[in-house]
This record gives structure tokens, C-alpha cells and sequence, in this order.
């Protein structure tokens, strides 16, 4: 592996990283505030490990797949240490912890936070906890991708490591013109939602602010009550529809422009994803009916806020779901393990591989009862080579692994079971809040400092796709460099 | 891009970050001297009064009760000295209002206390007949405990700030050494990444170089180099290949 063409990639990230902290610390000088100096100063750190590598080693066009991949986790570690720098300069509630956190929260789209208080924080630096997501949400190395037209080979690499395997099924394209497309479908969706947020009365920072947290399916609000500080069916409405748009595979998306919204729902992933929210809703909704006395239309919108929030890894909330009963916490537990589909910017296992794993047992239950027996497993008749069957069965069980161990590790540290296991799994899952002190309305300061430490490595897991981040750190990977 | 500008621009932008980090710091820190001396100037100042009102009205009331006890004389003083004491103390509040409600504090410290000196003027001016202990315990005592609740109220109003100031400034304090040390980290990996650099693209290939001319000097045979930064390494290395062939052509005729 060749240290200078890994430096030299990451040099673009850092350079994108530089400029929308520079756009942050406008918004701070025009507010006058005090985080306009950490957004610049941070801005110009990125700079200089940006544009140096850029400016003494030469481009490169044949880029080895471990050399990729070790960009690809790079880029995103750099990028969540140079996020924080604003954090830790601004200072407030902003320890190295907090600030670590905080930054590969945003990164991650996850979400989570450790402010208590999240409207003392000034316009430009609020703006840039949203826009870490925004560029988390996309996979940074997309960005670059869409925009340097002559990575060629090199390109192709880095796709492959950043793009899941589903994803790279669905779009069959170039990799420089999926990639385009991708971005086009997020810049628009971004677009959209901005526009339809600021006709619901919000101003332009928060909805720029809570748009880049729909579309990146992250959840930070600029308030403390999240959505519900806007009291207003129309902004759930739209946000519910942006969430949903958020977590479909943006390829799918965009076939669905061009040929008609039907086309969605010829995808029997679109429909699990859409069945299982819908059916998710009813029944939180009738348990809250039934257990907190609330009319069916309080209900169902309150529940139908919430599981597509959760169902997409969004994280927003609108109700404190703490006090919901006991089944409608379980659903809520299935949608942040689940999530939506591969091809978005949510994170979870991902409706397909709950299908694949689903299908393998049932393949396997089969082969039992018929041992001579060929028997396929299919999506949209399309057959699922064993190999793939194979690593959806390996993820889950590896992901569910990880989900135990930080719970076991967090209640080392005294923290109770249900905040310990929730906390775990909204990790995970990039999906923010959980149950417990963890709550959709409460936050993650309260954690001890090396429980957030260990929650932010399980972020980066579960956004790494798990084995990224596994490869990235195994010795054979390191032995390489030369 | 020359040599000269690759280091440069490493250099000029670190020496940026620097400066941008000193400058900034001295600032914060100057600016926190600034606090620092506003607070005692100002909120300690505040605080200093208060505790001379007290100290005055501790001295009224153990004065009125000496004065009931038959020791007129020496309580007479005592009153007359404390109660200077107290509207100094008080002026020196007046004059020192930091905070949006510390004028309301002050005249409601001024009203109590006007009740409290009528009270006693009563005493100095009364020759004792309603003015014994019940009197004391019913009316000065309570008067007496009101005014002090007042400046009190005065002395916490200005604590509070005094700490809300203090937090304020360990924040300042943090966000003046914070991009120091933060340049410092900085500094100490671009080093680490600028040495690399150097090693990789100007090291390395002066090594290929001097590594290929020896042994054109012991085998008459130049090595490819394998030099292809677009610099003066880049250029000396095609220089070398050429000066080798033209010899190599030389040689030939020869």
C-alpha cells in the first residue's frame, strides 16, 4: 500500500471538509457569533492536510482494492477528527469525549447527541452539525467521486468500497455516472424538502438544517424538542414523506423519475419496507389507543412519526416514546435493527438482508425436509447466489454480535440494561435515540466518557458496513505497506 | 509545480495556522484579563459594600440594645458611627450598578433601611417609656433582620455573577489555549506527513539517482530511474539520462 496515493485521496475529502466549514463560519460572521473562529480555524486545518498532499504527490490512476478501502475508512475517521475541531474550539458542554462523539454521530448519520441544550448552540455551529451529516449521508467519497471526472480505475476502486454490494447490483451504470445519479437524487431531494419546509413557516437555516437531517436520514434537529417544537402536521407530513423517499435505494429513485411512480412499487423490497412501516404503525398506534387513551387520530400520527423515523434511522422524534407500552417499545427495537433499504443513506441490516436471512431459513428448512432438493432463494425472480446468501447470514449475526458486546460493555459501566441495549442498537444503526436515559427526548450526555467511546466506534461499524472497518483494522491490511 | 512552491506552500500555510492560532489566543487572553479585572473592579466591589452594610447593621442593632440596656452614651455613638458606615456602603453600591436589577436591590436595601433608622431615631429622640425590650424584639429586631434579607438578596445577586462570570471565563479561557494547542497537534503530524513527503519525492529519487550514475560509473549501463515527479528532481533525472546516452554516443565514436 502506498501511503502518499492514500493521502492524496483523502487530501479531496479534507478540501471538501474545509469548504462547508468555511460556508458554516459565514453563517457565524453574518449571526456574529463566537463559533465563527473554531468553524474558520478548523476550516483552514483541513486546508492544510488537504491541499499539501494534493500539491506534492502526483495523481495516480491504478488504486489497489485494500488501498480503497483503507481511503474509503481513512476518510471517514479524518473527517470525524476534523469535524470535532469546531466542537472542541467553540468549547461549552464540548469535551475531547463530547466533541469525538458528537462529530461521529453527525458523520454517521446517526444522530445521537450529548446536548442537553442544543438551541445554545450558535446558528453557524448548528448549521455545521447538520451539515456533517449532509456529507456523511452521502458517503464522502461519492461527493468526490461525482465531482473528479478522471479517477477513472481509481474511481471504480473507491466505488467498490464505499457502495455496498446491493447498491452496486441495482445501478447499472458507470461508476462515475452512478454516482452522479446518486448525488443528483440527494442534492434534489435536499432541494425539495428545503422548499416545502420554509412554506411550512420554518426559516431557511432550519430547514436547510432539518432537510440535510432528512435526506441524510441523521435526525439532528436545531431544536430541543426536535419536530415537535414545530407543533405542525404539515412539517410531520412532509418530513414523514422525505424519511420514506430517504430510505429507498436512491437508484430506485430515480428509474422511478424517469419511468413512473409505479416502478417503485414493482420492487418487493419497496414493498416489505412500506408493509412492514404501515403494519408497524397500526400497532404502536393501537397500543397507544389502548394504554395512554389517546384518539385514533393522536395516535396514529404520533406513531406514524415515530416508526418512520425509526424504520428509516432518522432518529427524529415527536413524542416521547419512553412512556409507550411495552409493545410498541419492541416494534420500535425491530424497526432500529432493521431499518430501511441498502441504496440509501439509512443504515440498520437493511430490509434485503432481513429478507435474505428470512429466505436462508427458510431455504435451510427445506433442504431438511428434502436433502436431494435444489432449492433457490429468489428476490423479484431474480435467484441470490449462495455467496451472498451466505454473507447476509454472516452480517446479521456479526451485527447482532457487536449489538451484544457494547451492551455488555455499557453495563460494565453501570448503565441500566434497557438504555445499554437500545443505546447499543440506535448506534448501530445510525439511528440516534433509543429507550432509557437514552430516550428520543433526552440525550446521550449522561453516559459515562468511555461508554460514548464505545457507542462512536459501534457508529463507525455499523456505518462502515461492518467488515469495511474489520479489514481496515486487520494486521494482513497493515502488513501491505510498503 | 517547482520544489520550491511544494515546500512552500506546506510551510506557508502551517506558518498560517500558526499565526492565525496566535493571534487569536493573545486576544482571548487579553481579553480575559480584561474579566478578570472587571469582576473585582466591579461585582467584588458590589460584594465589599454589602458586607459593610451588614457589618453596620450588626453594629445599629448591638448599639439599640446597649442604649436599652442604660448604656446611652456608648450606644448613641455606636449608632450614629454605624449608620455613616451603612450609607457609605450603600453610596458605594449605588455607584457601582452592573446588573439590569441591581437598582431595584439597592432601593429596596434603601427602604427597609429608612424604616429601620426612623426606629431608631425614635429611640435616640424617645426617652424610653414604649421603647423597651418588646419593642426591640417586635419592631427594630424584625426591621433590623428585613434590611440585612435585603443586602443579602444584594451580596447572592452579585455572587451568582460574579460565578456565572467565572464559568464565562473558564470557557474563554479554554477557547484562548484551545487553538494553540490544536496548532501544536497539527504542527506535529504535518511534520510527520511534510518528512514522509520529502523522504518519498525528493529523497528517494536523488538516492535512485546517485544510486544509477554509480552504476553507470562501475557497469557503463544506466538503470531506468524511475523519476516522474513533474520538478526539478524530475528534470535533473531526464538531464542525467541524456548527459549518459551523449557519453554512451561519445564513447561510440570513439
Amino acid at each position: 500500500m502506498r501511503l502518499h496515493v492514500i493521502l492524496r485521496n483523502m487530501g479531496f475529502v479534507l478540501l471538501l471538509n474545509s469548504v462547508f466549514l468555511m460556508i458554516a463560519g459565514i453563517i457565524s460572521i453574518v449571526n456574529h457569533e463566537t463559533s465563527a473562529f473554531p468553524l474558520f480555524y478548523s476550516s483552514l486545518v483541513a486546508l492544510l492536510f488537504g491541499l499539501f498532499p494534493l500539491v506534492f504527490a502526483p495523481p495516480v490512476k491504478d488504486i489497489s482494492n485494500k488501498e480503497g478501502l483503507t481511503i474509503v475508512v481513512s476518510s471517514w475517521l479524518i473527517s470525524c477528527l476534523i469535524g470535532m475541531l469546531p466542537y472542541i474550539l467553540w468549547g461549552g458542554p464540548f469535551t475531547i469525549t463530547n466533541a469525538w462523539f458528537e462529530s461521529v454521530s453527525g458523520y454517521t448519520t446517526t444522530g445521537s447527541s450529548i446536548l442537553s441544550d442544543i438551541e445554545i448552540l450558535p446558528r453557524g455551529l448548528l448549521f455545521w452539525r447538520s451539515l456533517t451529516h449532509w456529507i456523511g449521508g452521502m458517503g464522502i467519497v461519492i461527493f468526490v467521486l461525482a465531482i473528479l471526472p478522471y479517477m477513472g480505475i481509481a474511481g471504480m476502486v473507491l466505488y467498490r468500497s464505499e457502495v455496498s454490494h446491493h447498491t452496486q447490483e441495482k445501478l447499472r451504470f458507470r461508476t462515475r455516472k452512478a454516482a452522479q445519479i446518486l448525488l443528483s437524487i440527494y442534492i434534489g431531494l435536499t432541494l425539495v424538502q428545503t422548499l416545502l419546509m420554509m412554506l411550512g413557516g420554518m426559516g431557511i437555516l432550519d430547514a436547510l438544517a432539518h432537510s440535510f437531517a432528512t435526506i441524510a436520514t441523521g435526525g439532528f434537529s436545531t431544536k430541543n424538542a426536535s419536530i415537535a417544537y414545530f407543533n405542525s402536521v404539515y412539517i410531520e407530513i412532509v418530513t414523514i414523506v422525505f424519511m420514506i423517499l430517504s430510505g429507498i435505494h436512491f437508484g430506485l429513485l430515480y428509474t422511478s423519475v424517469k419511468s413512473g411512480i409505479g416502478n417503485l412499487f414493482r420492487s418487493s423490497i419497496v414493498r416489505v419496507y412500506l408493509g412492514l412501516m404501515l403494519v408497524g404503525t397500526v400497532l404502536v398506534a393501537g397500543q397507544l389507543v389502548e394504554h395512554l387513551d389517546l384518539v385514533w387520530p393522536t395516535a396514529f400520527r404520533q406513531a406514524a412519526f415515530q416508526i418512520t423515523s425509526i424504520g428509516t434511522s432518522t432518529g427524529f422524534a415527536t413524542a416521547d416514546s419512553n412512556f409507550w407500552p411495552p409493545l410498541a417499545k419492541v416494534i420500535i427495537i425491530f424497526f432500529t435493527l432493521q431499518c430501511a433499504c441498502a441504496g440509501s443513506t439509512s443504515g440498520g441490516i437493511k430490509v434485503e438482508r432481513i429478507i435474505l436471512f428470512g429466505k436462508t431459513i427458510g431455504k435451510k428448512m427445506k433442504e431438511i425436509l428434502h436433502p436431494h432438493a435444489i432449492i433457490n432463494v429468489k428476490i423479484d425472480e431474480k435467484v441470490i447466489d449462495p455467496s451472498v446468501l451466505e454473507m447476509g447470514v454472516l452480517y446479521v449475526s456479526v451485527y447482532l454480535l457487536f449489538v451484544f458486546v457494547s451492551t455488555l460493555l455499557l453495563t460494565a459501566m453501570n448503565v441500566d440494561p434497557m438504555s445499554a441495549f437500545s443505546g447499543s442498537a440506535a448506534c448501530m444503526g445510525n439511528v440516534g435515540p433509543g429507550f432509557g436515559i437514552v430516550g428520543s427526548v433526552a440525550n446521550f450526555g449522561p453516559l459515562p466518557a468511555a461508554g460514548k467511546w464505545v457507542l462512536s466506534f459501534i457508529m463507525l461499524f455499523g456505518r462502515l458496513e461492518i467488515f469495511g472497518l474489520v479489514i481496515f483494522l486487520s494486521p494482513d491490511t497493515w502488513k501491505s505497506w510498503r | 509545480m517547482s520544489l520550491r512552491w511544494k515546500i512552500l506552500t506546506g510551510f506557508l500555510l502551517l506558518s498560517l495556522l500558526l499565526a492565525v492560532a496566535g493571534i487569536w489566543s493573545i486576544y482571548h487572553f487579553n481579553f480575559l484579563g480584561g474579566s478578570v479585572q472587571k469582576v473585582m473592579d466591579e461585582n467584588y466591589r458590589s460584594v465589599d459594600a454589602s458586607i459593610t452594610m451588614l457589618e453596620a447593621l450588626e453594629r445599629e442593632d448591638s448599639a439599640i440594645l446597649l442604649y436599652l440596656l442604660k448604656n446611652k452614651d456608648v450606644g448613641h455613638r455606636q449608632l450614629t458611627t454605624a449608620d455613616s458606615l451603612f450609607r457609605y456602603g450603600l453610596n458605594q453600591a449605588r455607584a457601582n450598578i452592573t446588573m439590569p436589577e441591581e437598582n431595584d436591590l439597592i432601593s429596596a436595601i434603601d427602604q427597609t433601611y429608612l424604616q429601620f433608622r426612623k426606629l431608631f431615631s425614635t429611640l435616640l429622640e424617645n426617652t424610653g417609656e414604649d421603647t423597651d425590650l418588646d419593642w426591640y424584639f417586635n419592631e427594630a429586631h424584625r426591621t433590623f433582620q428585613d434590611t440585612k434579607l435585603a443586602v443579602r438578596t444584594l451580596m447572592q445577586a452579585n455572587d451568582s455573577e460574579m460565578y456565572r462570570q467565572g464559568v464565562q471565563m473558564k470557557d474563554e479561557a479554554n477557547r484562548a489555549s484551545m487553538p494553540g494547542v490544536v496548532a501544536i497537534i497539527v504542527a506535529l503530524f504535518f511534520s510527520l506527513i511534510f518528512s514522509y513527503f520529502v523522504h518519498y519525492f525528493m529523497i528517494r529519487p536523488m538516492l535512485k539517482m546517485i544510486n544509477g550514475i554509480e552504476t553507470y560509473l562501475k557497469t557503463g549501463s544506466l538503470p531506468k530511474l524511475n523519476v516522474n515527479t513533474q520538478d526539478e528532481l524530475g528534470k535533473l533525472a531526464i538531464s542525467i539520462q541524456i548527459l549518459c546516452s551523449k557519453t554512451d554516443l561519445h564513447r561510440d565514436d570513439q
